[in-house]
Parts: structure tokens; sequence; C-alpha cells
């Protein structure tokens, strides 16, 4: 089962690949998005607004029985009906039923992914009822026979010349490919349907429990016809919509719209509370209130954040992966960061299982996310529990299980492999095959040898000259610093020991777990926190400096959490993780901004490279440019400087390497374009990405860490 | 104020006339609505006599048996609550179902906004929105800002997919300063 799953799933990644139309649609979409996300917020304070969601929504979750039942009576006393359906098929029954008891045969409907979630327009033609969809995107959807490929706009991933094509199916004649026109055609097409409905079928973005009305938050007008002309109107509301107050629905619309479209408002707000008058008489108003998998993922320590979620679509847009694939692939009914964890809950775990693996884990849409949900480390726990029901895979469990967690093990077999691969190397540092458990896939990327003496070997050798150091430094170097990379540790010796800090190299220091932690190993992990805890506060260090960014992430956050129930760590994971500081920030925080660094006027035009988990893990991006300008580098910027270079572990070596090999040709070209010669960056992974990317396709630009260019300038000048 | 709710709604593609008259207004309207208009109950437009004026303007105007003949009418005509000048929003409290049907069935939307009711922002707004449900049992709040538009081919901005195509906004200083009729 899951095996044809996975292939049916890799066959859906191919077909998106080699469809560049659609990557290049998404990319242009997420381009004017950040530039009129940016305009819409400007003068606004997003970290309020974001915070103001946040405690608002967890209020809510935390005594939703209260809130569900002060809606309920509100709604009701207006005249509303309101009935909970735990599941979809319950709500899907409900609806049917009242459309068969009123005879209604045909069905208005406006946006509503919660109808989506639960298939409703199947049900309702089960039963002989007409569903018929008047948002514009969900109508060319619907006459497509697809589902939505983005939660705002259904419909993104189509081009005009096809729309015209199944317009023109509708009406029987040859509908240009002009999109004013194709507009006019869906208004004067839909606009019978209203007239004609028996019944119409909304969603809703909030229920205010203090009045028992829902808000519709709208741009076409499609959805104040659906819930004005037909005699009945049926709410289908997610149980996450409630709000308290006015106010609060208030603090929704001040955002979503802004963070959804780039919109300061939606051409309309439409506040629908009871039976208001329609005709003669007066509406029938049904609200169907659905749980479906919601009071789970509430009860879910781990996941419960999820729920704030005010469905505006922005961790898509903003989503490296997303831009490649589309919401087709990256998605199941819920599409995008947010669409695997509602998948888990809503559609069940084995629906969202290969979704899970293909976040890569950059972290970009936890930055835009405006009700603070760290999506990504949701992401990782799912995917956590993946493994434990579905294991992580032989090949890789035997690794981590039985090797990674053996220190002297794991390094004896990394030191024969580094001999092994001999023959394969080309050149003298870059080899087509990696070894070990990376995969042989290079044929996009030249891979770095494995060193002959890893930096923990040569540590014994390295002098260090500093007469009375300010600090006592561990260096946590993390395996492609060890043992690919041994020449940043000497960078780092020497431009610390500049700085009058002594450095040292604790030699029972071992993987940071992340591979495994982000494999769904959380054993493993577990075992690697605590010999590396173990290892960097022996010497008792002023602080522990890192070069890699995922390695800080572990040191400072997962660390933490693994060994929070572990009595003999808890403290000690706490300490490890104050002590522990990025080597940029170190020197600016700690050294006086390195201005002992300060080297003459280089000709060398630099631009920086943003790591996924230096900016959006540690909040560094400002130092490392203070740093490259105050070493005399000219700095430029590239386009997306933060956006992900495409490695993100295993996630480009076995996991989804397509996928990751596009978002690297991404940043190539921006790398280009900006015209530097120097491309400098933060991390030893994208490091081994985006050198291997610039050498196989010959780019004369050279990728540097940070650390490399400072010791460059010293006795320089 | 009333400049910048105009900038706001002239930057979402509405058009704000100033009327210094009702005979003005009259003129505007019989100039611009090509055919049918729909004059629900609104209170300002009553205490103007604005259907009287409008037909002995020549133009044909609707205002009974308002579900048969809004979906032919070219235009509704109705008053305004009140308008939120930070976003060019105009508030029409429309629970009555003419005034719905005349504000998203036909291609044309003139709303009758007195100035003084404009409010700066939705923090202001909000203490309005809670006396508004407080006075109904049932509502249909409306907040209109600009014509109806979609983006949902190929993300390029159309105007006028299933509501109004045009907004136009006169303001009319004197015609109401009541916040909770339109
Ligand atoms: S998770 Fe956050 S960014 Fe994604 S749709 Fe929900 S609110 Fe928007």
């Amino acid at each position: 089962m899951s095996k044809q799953r996975t292939r049916a799933y890799k066959a859906r990644i191919d077909k998106a690949l080699a469809t560049p139309r659609l990557q290049d649609t998404l990319h242009r979409f997420a381009d004017a998005y950040l530039i009129s996300r940016e305009n819409a917020f400007a003068g606004h304070d997003f970290a309020a607004l974001r915070a103001g969601i946040a405690a608002m929504k967890d209020e809510v979750r935390d005594n939703r029985e209260e809130y569900l039942a002060q809606f309920t009576r509100n709604a009701e006393a207006a005249g509303a009906k309101v009935y909970l359906a735990r599941t979809a098929a319950e709500a899907n029954a409900y609806i049917v039923s009242l459309a068969r008891q009123r005879g209604v045969k045909l069905v208005v409907k406006s946006k509503s992914m919660a109808s989506e979630e639960i298939h409703l327009n199947h049900a309702l033609e089960e039963a002989g009822v007409k569903a018929l969809e008047t948002d514009l995107g969900e109508w060319i959807i619907q006459l497509a026979g697809q589902r939505p490929s983005h939660m705002v706009m259904p419909a993104i991933h189509m081009v005009k010349e096809e729309v015209a094509e199944l317009f023109s199916k509708v009406t029987g004649q040859v509908e240009p490919a002009e999109i004013p026109h194709l507009v006019q055609v869906a208004r004067e097409q839909l606009r019978q349907g209203y007239l004609d409905a028996g019944m119409g079928i909304s969603g809703a973005n909030i229920a205010v429990a203090e009045t028992g009305g829902i808000a519709l938050i709208t741009n076409e007008g499609n959805a104040r016809l659906v819930t004005t002309l037909p005699k009945i109107h049926v709410a289908l509301v997610g149980i996450e919509k409630l709000v308290p107050t006015l106010e609060d629905a208030q603090k929704v619309i001040d955002v979503l719209p802004k963070n959804a479209t780039g919109q300061l408002i939606t051409s309309y707000v439409s506040w629908i509370r009871g039976a208001v008058p329609c005709g003669d008489g007066s509406k029938e108003l049904h609200i169907v209130l659905l749980d479906n998998g919601r009071s789970a993922l509430a009860e879910s320590p781990h996941c419960k954040d999820a729920l704030r979620c005010i469905k505006c679509g922005a961790c898509a847009n903003v989503c490296p992966v997303y831009q490649t694939v589309g919401g087709h692939v990256f998605g199941h009914i819920y599409i995008s960061a947010i669409g695997i964890i509602l998948t888990a809950f809503f559609h069940g775990l084995e629906n969202a299982a290969e979704l899970v693996r293909a976040c890569i884990g950059c972290r970009a849409c936890v930055a835009v996310c405006p009700s603070g949900i760290d999506l990504e480390s949701i992401i990782l726990h799912l995917r956590e529990v993946l493994g434990e029901e579905e294991g992580v895979g032989a090949g890789k469990a035997l690794v981590f299980k039985h090797i990674m967690r053996n220190r002297a093990l794991f390094h004896t077999m990394i030191r024969t492999a580094s001999l092994l691969q001999k023959p394969v190397t080309r050149g003298e540092r870059t080899i087509r095959h990696l070894p070990l458990f990376f995969a042989g896939l290079t044929e996009w990327r030249s891979l770095p040898a494995i060193a002959d003496k890893p930096l923990r070997d040569q540590w014994a050798g390295i002098v260090q000259k500093v007469e009375k150091p300010r600090y006592q430094v561990a260096f946590f170097a993390g395996c492609l610093n060890d043992f690919v990379y041994p020449e940043l540790g000497h960078d780092l010796v020497k431009v610390l020991n500049h700085l009058g800090v002594a450095v040292s190299f604790p030699q029972e220091q071992n993987c940071c777990g992340v591979p495994a932690l982000y494999s769904g190993d959380r054993e493993t992990a577990t075992v690697l926190a605590e010999q590396n805890v173990a290892a960097l506060l022996a010497g008792n260090p002023d602080f522990v400096v890192t070069t890699c960014p995922t390695c800080t992430m572990a040191l400072q956050r997962d660390f933490v959490d693994l060994l929070r129930d572990h009595p003999r760590w808890a403290a000690q994971a706490e300490r490890l993780s104050a002590i522990t500081i990025d080597i940029s920030r170190f020197i600016v925080e700690k050294c006086a901004g390195g201005q002992a660094l300060a080297g003459r006027a280089a000709t060398e035009k630099v631009t920086y490279h943003d790591s996924c988990h230096l900016k959006r893990g540690a909040g560094v991006w400002r130092e490392p440019r203070q740093l490259l300008a105050a070493s005399g580098r000219e700095l430029v910027e590239m386009a997306h400087a933060d956006r992900c270079c495409g490695f993100g572990g295993s996630y480009s070596f076995t996991s989804h390497p397509d996928i990751a090999r596009h978002i690297l040709g991404d940043k190539v070209a921006d790398i280009e374009k900006s015209g530097a010669s120097c491309v400098a960056m933060d991390c030893p992974g994208c490091l081994m990405q985006i050198r291997g990317g610039l050498d196989k396709q010959g780019k004369s630009v050279r990728a540097a860490h940070t650390i490399q260019l400072l010791a460059e300038m010293i006795g320089k000048g | 104020m009333t400049g910048a709710f105009v900038a706001a709604l002239e930057k979402v593609g509405g058009v704000a006339v100033n009327c210094d008259t009702p005979k003005h207004l009259v003129g505007y309207l019989a100039e611009n609505a090509p055919g049918a208009v729909v004059l629900p109950p609104c209170p300002s437009l009553q205490r103007l006599d604005l259907a009287r004026h409008l037909r002995a303007a020549g133009v044909d105007v609707i205002d009974d048996d308002f579900r048969r003949h809004a979906p032919m009418a070219t235009a509704g005509l109705t008053g305004v609550n009140f308008a939120i000048a930070a976003t060019g929003t105009i508030v029409l409290e429309s629970t009555a179902e003419p005034i719905r049907l005349a504000s998203t069935l036909p291609p044309i939307h003139f709303a009758l906004l007195d100035p003084r009711k404009i409010v700066a922002d939705s923090a202001v707004a909000g203490p309005l929105l809670r006396r508004m449900h407080a006075r109904l049992a049932q509502t249909f709040l409306a907040y209109i800002t600009g014509p109806s538009r979609t983006a949902d081919i190929e993300r390029v901005l159309t105007i006028g997919v299933h509501g109004p195509k045009e907004l136009h906004v006169l303001l009319c200083e004197g015609v109401s300063d009541d916040f909770m009729e339109s």
C-alpha cells in the first residue's frame, strides 16, 4: 500500500516538474505577493497583530465548549438552526437530507474550503442535487474536474487558454482567451443560478460567539448573492473559526486580506446574523459547525497551535516546495505547510504520509504566518509520529540506531569511507558519489569529498596564537564541518585567536542528531543529544560556537525539547542552549563587532545567501553582512537572498532530490544575476549545495563560508 | 477625513463624486444611470424624496417588487450608514432585503454618503458595529470597498465579476448624520 502510494506521489512530482509553466506562474506570483504584502502591512506592526490573533485563537481553543455553546445560543435566538457535525459524513448527511426535504434541485455555493474538505459536492450530486460553484476559481476547478491547488486562489495553476477552453464547452461557442471577457462569461453564465437555486451554501471566515453571527471575507460578490437570493442558506463553518467578540473578529479582518493577497481589505465583508428577511418571509438559515478532527487537533499537545490558522494561504505563497510543484502535489485538500497538518487530522495520517516528508524545513512559512504557528516544528513532530508508525526506512534506521549512536564506530566508518571514495574522487575535493548513507545523486551538483583527515584528527596540530584569551569557547563542528570541510575549523581558530578567543574541540562530540530527528527517529536524536550535552559542557566553556545553523538550532532548541523529561539532562540542555551561539553573532556581539578584522578595501564583490536556519531559526542575518562589509568587501544583495537553497540535508539526497535540484537552480540564477564574484553564507550544508550547483553549471562565482572570508583578511592590508 | 476616504476609495477603483446640492445629485444619477435604478427604502433617500425627483428627471425608478425587477436593473442607489477612511470602505446595514438586492445585482452601485459620517479606521468603527447588532435581532451588515473584483485567472486583477462593476460614492452633506441609518 505505502509503496504504491509513494510511487503515485513520485509520479505527481515528476509531472509537476515537467511543467515549467507551473513553476513560472508560481514564482511570479510569489514575487508579486511579497511586494504587495509588504505594502499592505506598511505602518502596521505585524508582530503585534500576529500576537493578538494567536492569543485570541488560543483562548477560544482552550475554552471551545463555552464559546460553542454561546455561539449556538445566540445564533438560535436570532432564528438560525445550528447543527454540530462531528464528522464529514455527519455534515454531508445533514445538508443532503435538508436539500431532499425541501425539494432542492440546485444549490449555489460560494467558496468554502470546509466543503472541499468533506467532499460536499460529491455527496449532493449523489443525492441528485446539482451543486454549482460560483466563485470564479472554484467554478473553473469544478468544470475541469479538479481540486483547488491553493486555498485562496483555487485555479492558480491554470492559464487563460485552459479556462477559455472550459468556458467554450459551457457556452457552446469559441470563447477568446481574454481575461476580462472570460470574467464576463462567468458573470453571465452563473447569474441565473442564484435566481434558480433553492439553497445557497457558504463557508464562513469567522463565527462570532457573542452575536451568533458569521462573517464572510470576499472579493467577487458571489457570496452576497448566494446568501441573499435562495430561500435557504447553509453556512458550513469549521469550529476553529469561532472568535469571542466583534472586536476579535475585526482582528482577523485587519490581517487576513493583507496577508492573503496584499489587500488592505477585501471588496466585501459581510456580517450575517440570524434569519434575515428573504422575499416575503425570512431566510431559513442553517449553520453546520464542523468538527471533523478539529477537537483532536485541539487536544494534541504538539500540534494544537495549527488550529489558530485563519486560512490566508501565505504559507504556500512563500514555500519553495510549493512554488516548485504546486498544490496538487504539495497538498491533499488543504495545501502546503498547514495542509500537511490539517490533512493528518482531517483526512488521516495516511493521506499526509508523503507530504510530511515533502517539507524542506526552511521555515519561510513560519516567518509569514499571521497566527504565529511554528509550522515546521509541528511537521517535524508528525514526521516522528509517522516514523514510529511506518518506520524510518530500513537502511536509514540501521545507520541511525546502530552506527550513529556509537560515535567511535560512526566516525571510524566515515574515515574508512574517505579511503574508499578515493577512486571516485574527481580532482582533489569533489567526488561523483558519496558513500555511506548519502545516495549517489550527484548529476546536478558536484559533491565534496570526505576529507582525508577530519578536523577532529587535525585539531591537536592546530597551533593557537592567543595570549590572554578574553573567552574560552568550545567549537561544535557538526559532521560537515568536521569531515568534509575541516579547513573551516582552521579558519575559525585563526579568526577567533585574532580576536583574543581560545578555542577547544571536545573530542566526544557527535552528530547533532538532526538527520535522525528530521527522519522521524526521535530515539536516536535523544541519545545523540545526551552525548553532545555531556561532551560540550565538560570543559565548562564560556560559549559553544557553531558554524552550522542547523546544528545551532539543534543545540539551542531541539536538545532542550528532547531532554525535557530527562531529569539528569534537562537543566544541562538548558545551559548548553543558553551558551550556544553561531560564529557571526558571536563575533559581532562578544568581540566588539569584529573591528579587529577590518581589512583593506578589497575589490571582491560579495553577495550573501541567508541560510534558512540562521535567519529564521536563530534570527541572525544582519551580523554576517556587517562582518563582510567590515572586512572590506563590497556587499551586493541578490534577489530572494533568504530563499532556501534546496539543501535540506537528506531532503536533497534521498527524499526529494528532484525538487531540491529545482530550488538550487533558482538560487544559482539569483546569485549569478547579482553580479557578485563570490557568494558568502554561514552554513556548510548550503555551501555544499551552492558550491556544487555553481561548479556543476560551470559558473565562475566562488562560494565561501563567512568565516573563510574573514580568515582571508587576517594578515592582509 | 473626506480626503483620506476619497483617496482610499479611488485606490480600490471606486469613484467619489461631490454633490453639493440634491439637484446636482439627481443630475449626476440621471446622467450616469443608463437604465432602471433600484431605490430601496433608505431614510436618507426618502428624506430627499429622490424617487420623485429622479422620475421627474426621466429616470426609470424601481421602488417595489424588488425581487422581480432588480435582476434587470442597471443600477442600484442606496444610502450609507457610515464610512471608514483608512480603507475607503462604506458600511451599509442591509438587513432589509431590497437594500441587498440594490447593492448586489445591478452592474452599478450608487451610494449616498454624508461626509460627516466618515470615521478614521476600523477601531472607531467597532463600537458602531456593536450598536447595530444591539438594535436588530437579525442583521446583514456589509462592508463594501470598491467594486467587485477577482484575480482568479492568472492573478490578473479584473473588476466586476459577480457584484457591481462600478461603485460611485456620492458625497452630499446634510442628508444624514445618523450612523444607524442609511
Ligand atoms: S498556517 Fe498561517 S500562513 Fe498558513 S494559511 Fe494558516 S494562517 Fe495563513
